[in-house]
């Protein structure tokens, strides 16, 4: 049997690394690192206030163009008459035309304590003067919020529509008709269209999944390569292969620290887990939850949900994550950790090659680098056609761009790429099980190539052994 | 039980690293492995270990096919591999679990060990904190407490202090003493010659010589003569045909090609009433043979 074994190395490699006080401070560090993450995400936005804040900018109630004690007018298109003045003053606007010159009002304005502003109305014309629209510039002064003035910018386009509006005929009562908004979506046939919270979580988790996995896997893959290379060139590797095949080494070495690398993902996940349901009831995270178990306020966006407190984003957002909550099947969850699991076997089969193919630790870091750069290729590829959904976080709506989906299926990127594909429903269970079948089909080419030439070059003493000659050494078994 | 390394090769592309080594071991007792270096040693005993394996061959123990993982093998490596950053004890419980033992009689076996080789005060250590001799006593231990049939020595002595070598002597003597078939590969001569029954002198991966030790020197006969007296010898030497091998304070050596000729300087010394204090006839030392046969060769 080439691997009987494997499981004392498996044992010794996975006890002996727990043991180190590299990974035990690495551990305690981050956990510490992350609950302190998730306690504060959840936790901050309730002790400053900023839910609030969020709602106060959606709504409009943070400023208003009232804040401003003067309102000066400079409207070189004399579109605007004394009745719009008028209204204006009846809606609470300190509003009036002025003759004084731009310049010497903005630098007054731009050293003025108090909320004052100056807005600028001029036409836009095309080559033959014929008339394309209005520009309104608004210059508030030091002493002004930027919130106030959005809401001026906000009053002086309904003035201006309003006035342009009426000039061609439309009636006072009629006016507020013409302000009824039509939105347009295109929508590639097949693909669901979801709300924004869920396209920012759709965009976001695809950029973040793959650098935590890669980390992951990669970090403990050098860690198996950098294991046989110390083994190898101490000569421990001589003594152990009196007692075991060199296959049974790699076998358990490998699957020592994937135990190690799956261990500590499932303990920072249950680290996060549990800060997040500790600090819950201080934090926003307690109203998401009592949203998502509250199906009355969940089904309606009026009153039940006003008669609970709960904002129509607060509702928004717990519907995002409810969305994102039920991608976390027993089958999606199982497929996310074989992924991960032959994921890490195959860069770290490979990591064991290139440990096992150098004679001196000083070369470990240049035999390194080919395989380095096909991890960072791997992950880009998951990462970087994320980007390029920008998109989604515009209409909310999920798109794939033919890179991404070759990411799913390509063994260097999918295992970075499939998780966060998973979990958040962007490929079916069926594509799931495809890419992982290639990748595990993967997995399988590599543990055979490394069976083949593993004990050749294990004891192979001299000069580095180029991947391309262990490939070759492959072929010709 | 019985070893049997037939006929064995390994090339490593158009280097030819052994090439049909043959040798058996039907009784206990020590084999020696001997060569210069770069001679075939450390391969040939990596094939019979089964860590590489021979292009053609084969090496078989109790008649069937034999894997060192397979089988309780004791081998101390030439170049010593530890754990650095590991406690000893832990290391050398893996290495004997790996062996086939259990933990409890690793521990067991370990207690006698450490005791016997005057390590006990370093099992809780790491084997950065160890001299070079004692981490050579904590191999020594991996390779023999899993009480093995067959042991592999490679160059065991070398770099330690003559405490030490005692030592390790003591033990390997104790190892003979229960039966243990050994295989010991060493540029220490004397030290081979001090426990061998049987050698092969390698060179370029070929035998040159091999067989039983007393036999290969009765072979070559009383061949080596060395006189110390208090007067000129060197003229009587002459006339008896005799040439100088090495002149030194210890006395005046010569290869001579019949007793008759050592007879015949004896008498001239005495009948001279030159003062003798030395006269040795004897067969070769390990050394010398080793030298003549691949010495010769290296210098060809």
């Amino acid at each position: 049997m080439r691997t009987k074994g494997w499981q004392s190395v498996f044992r010794f490699t996975f006890i002996q690394h727990i043991k180190t006080k590299t990974f035990i401070i690495g551990t305690v560090i981050f956990g510490v690192i992350l609950s302190a993450i998730c306690v504060l995400t959840n936790i901050l936005p309730v002790i400053l206030g900023a839910d609030e804040a969020i709602d106060g900018i959606i709504s409009g109630s943070e400023g208003s163009y009232k804040d401003f004690a003067n309102i000066f007018v400079i409207d070189e298109t004399g579109l605007l008459t004394d009745d719009d003045f008028s209204s204006a003053k009846e809606l609470g606007a300190v509003i009036s035309k002025t003759d004084r010159g731009a310049d010497e009002l903005i630098n007054e304005l731009s050293v003025m304590e108090t909320a004052e502003a100056l807005v600028k109305i001029t036409s836009v014309n095309n080559v033959n003067k014929e008339l394309l629209g209005y520009s309104a510039n608004i210059y508030y002064s030091e002493g002004s919020s930027a919130a106030s003035a959005g809401s001026l910018s906000d009053f002086i386009y309904t003035l201006i529509d309003r006035r342009k509006m009426m000039d061609l005929g439309v009636s006072e009562e009629d006016y507020p008709k013409t302000l009824v908004y039509v939105n347009c979506t295109a929508l590639k046939a097949g693909s669901k269209q979801v709300d924004i919270f869920t396209g920012m979580i759709n965009y976001i988790v695809p950029l973040i999944l793959p650098i935590i996995l890669f980390v992951l896997i990669i970090s403990y893959g050098q860690t198996v390569a950098q294991s046989i290379a110390t083994e190898k060139t101490s000569r421990v590797m001589e003594l152990l292969l009196v007692s075991v095949r060199p296959l049974a080494v790699v076998i358990g070495k490998v699957l020592a620290m994937g135990l190690v690398s799956f261990g500590q993902a499932i303990l920072m996940s249950s680290i996060c887990g549990i800060s997040i349901a500790i600090s819950a009831p201080f934090g926003i995270m307690g109203k998401m939850f009592s949203i998502i178990g509250n199906s009355e306020i969940m089904n309606s966006a009026g009153e039940s949900a006003a008669m609970a407190g709960v904002s129509l984003e607060e509702i928004e957002m717990a519907k995002g994550l409810n969305d994102i909550f039920k991608n976390f099947t027993p089958l999606n969850i199982i497929l996310v950790l074989v992924i991960f699991i032959l994921g890490f076997l195959f860069f770290s089969l490979i990591a064991a090659l290139v440990g096992a193919s150098i004679s001196r630790m000083e070369d470990l870091t240049a035999a390194m680098q080919p395989f380095m750069l096909f991890a960072v290729f791997g992950m880009y590829l998951s990462y970087f056609p994320v980007i390029f959904n920008a998109d989604s976080l515009s209409d909310g709506v999920v798109t794939t761009n033919p890179v991404q989906v070759f990411s799913y299926y390509f063994p260097l990127s999918s295992p970075f790429a499939l998780p966060g594909a998973i979990l958040l429903g962007t490929l079916s269970p069926i594509q799931a099980i495809i890419a992982s079948v290639v990748l595990a089909a993967c997995v399988v080419l590599i543990a055979i190539v490394v069976s083949k030439v593993y004990e050749a070059i294990i004891l192979h003493n001299g000069n580095r052994i180029k991947f391309g000659d262990i490939l070759k050494m492959a072929a010709r078994k | 039980m019985a070893l049997f390394v037939n006929n064995i090769v390994k090339k490593y592309g158009s280097y030819t690293a052994v090439d049909g080594l043959s040798f058996e071991m039907t009784s206990p007792g020590v084999f020696a492995l001997l060569g210069t270096n770069g001679a075939g040693k450390t391969t040939s005993i990596r094939i019979i270990l089964g860590m590489l394996a021979a292009d053609s061959g084969s090496v078989k123990w109790d008649g069937k096919e034999f894997l060192a993982a397979e089988k309780p093998v004791g081998y101390l490596a030439e170049e010593r591999g530890l754990y650095p950053k590991y406690k000893i004890s832990d290391q050398l419980i893996y290495f004997l679990t790996l062996r086939g033992m259990t933990k409890a009689n690793a521990r067991q076996a370990l207690d006698y060990w450490f005791d016997r080789l005057n390590v006990a005060e370093y099992r809780n250590k790491t084997a950065e904190q160890l001299s070079k001799g004692n981490q050579q006593k904590i191999q020594l231990i991996a390779a023999l407490a899993p009480n093995p049939e067959l042991i592999i020595l490679d160059e065991p002595l070398s770099g330690l202090d003559p405490v030490n070598a005692e030592l390790f002597k003591s033990v390997i003597r104790e190892e003979i003493q229960k039966n243990k078939y050994i295989i010991m590969s060493s540029h220490q001569m004397t030290t081979i010659e001090e426990f061998c029954r049987d050698i092969v002198i390698l060179n370029k991966g070929k035998s040159l010589l091999q067989g039983n030790l007393n036999e290969i020197k009765k072979s070559y006969g009383r061949v080596k003569l060395t006189v110390k007296a208090d007067g000129d010898i060197r003229a009587m030497a002459e006339e008896c045909g005799l040439t100088i091998t090495e002149d030194t304070p210890n006395g005046t050596s010569f290869n001579v090609k019949s007793e008759e000729q050592a007879h015949k300087l004896l008498n001239m010394i005495i009948t001279g009433k030159i003062p003798l204090i030395k006269y040795e006839l004897r067969e070769p030392t390990l050394n010398e043979i080793f030298i003549e046969k691949a010495g010769g060769t290296n210098e060809n």
